[in-house]
């Protein structure tokens, strides 16, 4: 029952997946501000156009370099 | 540090002064249209917004009209600038359809024609006027720009090297890697994951010339492949476009010409 | 209602961040790209591609050492109208292999390896055959027939009998 997915809406998924599991990386007490920051960024742009080609594009990227800064190590806590 | 600051305030505001005396004749409005684009915003298209600025109470250069935008109508207006006399590369930027420095590019008198200014060309836009640069800094830092040598000087202090030896880094060494040379290049458009540029590749020959370098033949190795070097097809857009007057289409030539007699 | 929609998307896309896919040839699949073209994290260095033993600067080397060797060859095909078939012969796989080079050259740029994955190595291919064609031509309008000058001469003449 997999619902047919485009490149671009399976690098979204892949990006979602991403940030869960450097979520998952920090403090147990701190994961679930982390995992409530990353619903919501995710969640302020559902309901962006399908069609929005450049628009995802542009917020993959700024994705993936926001997880880059997140993903460190010494960045233990979100608020 | 702010002393510094305060000081060019204070003559910018001086020269202000200065130039507002002679404006009670006729404004002289001339229109700029500018790119937009908010990434806060990111649903909404990019657009080309006008401004009118009076030339009579404005510096000579783009830059100058820019800031005074920026000062006066529009705060959110946003570009990089630092030095305003063409020797940081941080306004490049393209103004009339030409990539240039805004310090260095005189407004057009000419007030009955608009003037557009948009981004460095093909690159990731950061916000308006401001491209994202990440790739082309890795591109230079992949050529190792800096001197590699296995020993150190005998006398403990500098690696000396003849007059000669120094003139050939002359119209090399003045490149400020603001990037106008390579965003005007269409091989760069195509492959910038790629191609190295010709403001890369015009370091990469300034380091493989350098008399007191040791590192040549790596330096060589590494842009023996179809993409790095040999996507320059000579467009020369690069040599065309610089704001600092150099050459880099014959830097290019002359790396190809050092590998071919290798 | 299906050109208005395209028409958007054009001219949405005309101005949007530089966006690749606005670039990439239709109807051929491409391969996902790194975001923003970096690969890595910012501090890392761009890696170049490894030395080629076909490319680099024995292919630059080739490129020239043709277009130069075709030189005297066409100057004097075209002054005398006339060579020795081996001269011909030679001006003919020169001309072939300068028309490689540089559909070649257009494949590594428009096609690249890194977008199009398989869909680039299939135009080299196509390339290639097509070359392998052109080279049974050549020896065919030079073994049996009147040789490349020959042809490019029957041209000329044709085209002023219909005239005349």
């Amino acid at each position: 029952m997999s619902r047919r997915v485009s490149g671009l809406q399976r690098e979204v998924l892949q990006l979602y997946r991403q940030c869960i599991r450097a979520a998952h990386t920090k403090p147990k007490d701190n994961q679930p501000r982390f995992l409530k920051y990353i619903r919501s960024e995710f969640g302020q742009y559902k309901d962006l156009p399908r069609k929005e080609f450049s628009t995802i594009e542009h917020l993959l990227r700024v994705g993936h370099k926001r997880l880059e800064m997140y993903s460190a190590p010494e960045l233990k806590d979100i608020h | 540090m702010s002393g510094v600051l305060r000081r060019c305030a204070f003559r910018l505001a001086g020269t202000r002064s200065l130039a507002t005396t002679a404006t009670d004749i006729t404004p002289r409005l001339k229109t700029f249209k500018i790119y937009r684009w908010n990434p806060d915003k990111p649903a909404e298209k990019p657009r080309l917004q006008e401004y009118q600025v009076n030339l009579n109470d404005c510096g000579p250069m783009v830059l100058d009209a820019l800031l005074k935008i920026k000062n006066e109508q529009d705060a959110t207006l946003t570009f990089r600038r630092s030095c305003r006399e063409g020797i940081c590369g941080s306004c490049a930027m393209n103004i009339g359809g030409r990539n240039t420095l805004a310090c260095l590019c005189k407004i057009e008198p000419d007030i009955s024609k608009q003037t557009k200014i948009y981004p460095l060309p093909h690159m990731y836009i950061v916000k308006d006027l401001v491209p994202d640069l990440t790739n082309f800094y890795k591109q230079y830092k992949s050529i190792q720009p800096y001197l590699q040598r296995s020993k150190v000087p005998e006398d403990g202090k500098e690696n000396l090297q003849s007059i000669a030896d120094r003139k050939k880094l002359d119209g090399l060494y003045e490149c400020i890697l603001c990037a106008c040379c390579s965003t005007s290049c269409p091989s760069y458009w195509w492959n910038q994951e790629e191609y190295l540029g010709p403001a890369v590749l015009m370091q990469a020959y300034r380091w493989l010339i350098d008399s007191r370098d040791e590192a040549s033949k790596i330096r060589k190795e590494m842009l023996q492949n179809s993409m790095s070097l040999y996507r320059c097809h000579t467009i020369m857009n690069c040599t065309r476009t610089c704001p600092k007057g150099l050459n880099p289409g014959k830097a290019i030539a002359e790396i190809k010409k050092a590998l071919a007699t290798d | 209602m299906f050109s208005k929609n395209i028409l958007r998307l054009s001219s949405a896309r005309a101005f949007q961040t530089s966006s690749k896919r606005s670039l990439t040839i239709p109807f051929l699949s491409t391969l996902p790209q790194a975001p923003g073209g970096v690969k890595g994290t910012v501090n890392d260095a761009y890696k170049p591609p490894a030395p080629h033993k076909t490319h680099g600067s024995y292919h630059w080397d080739f490129e020239r050492v043709v277009a130069i060797g075709m030189m005297p060859l066409v100057g004097t095909a075209l002054a005398s109208g006339n060579i020795s078939t081996v001269g011909d012969s030679i001006l003919a796989s020169l001309l072939l292999a300068h028309v490689y080079v540089g559909f070649q050259s257009c494949i590594i740029d428009y096609i690249p390896k890194r977008v199009y994955g398989k869909n680039h190595n299939y135009a080299m291919y196509l390339l290639t055959l097509g070359s392998l064609f052109s080279a049974v031509g050549i020896y065919k309008l030079e073994a049996e027939e009147i040789g490349i000058i020959g042809a490019v001469k029957q041209l000329w003449n044709h085209k002023e009998e219909k005239k005349a």
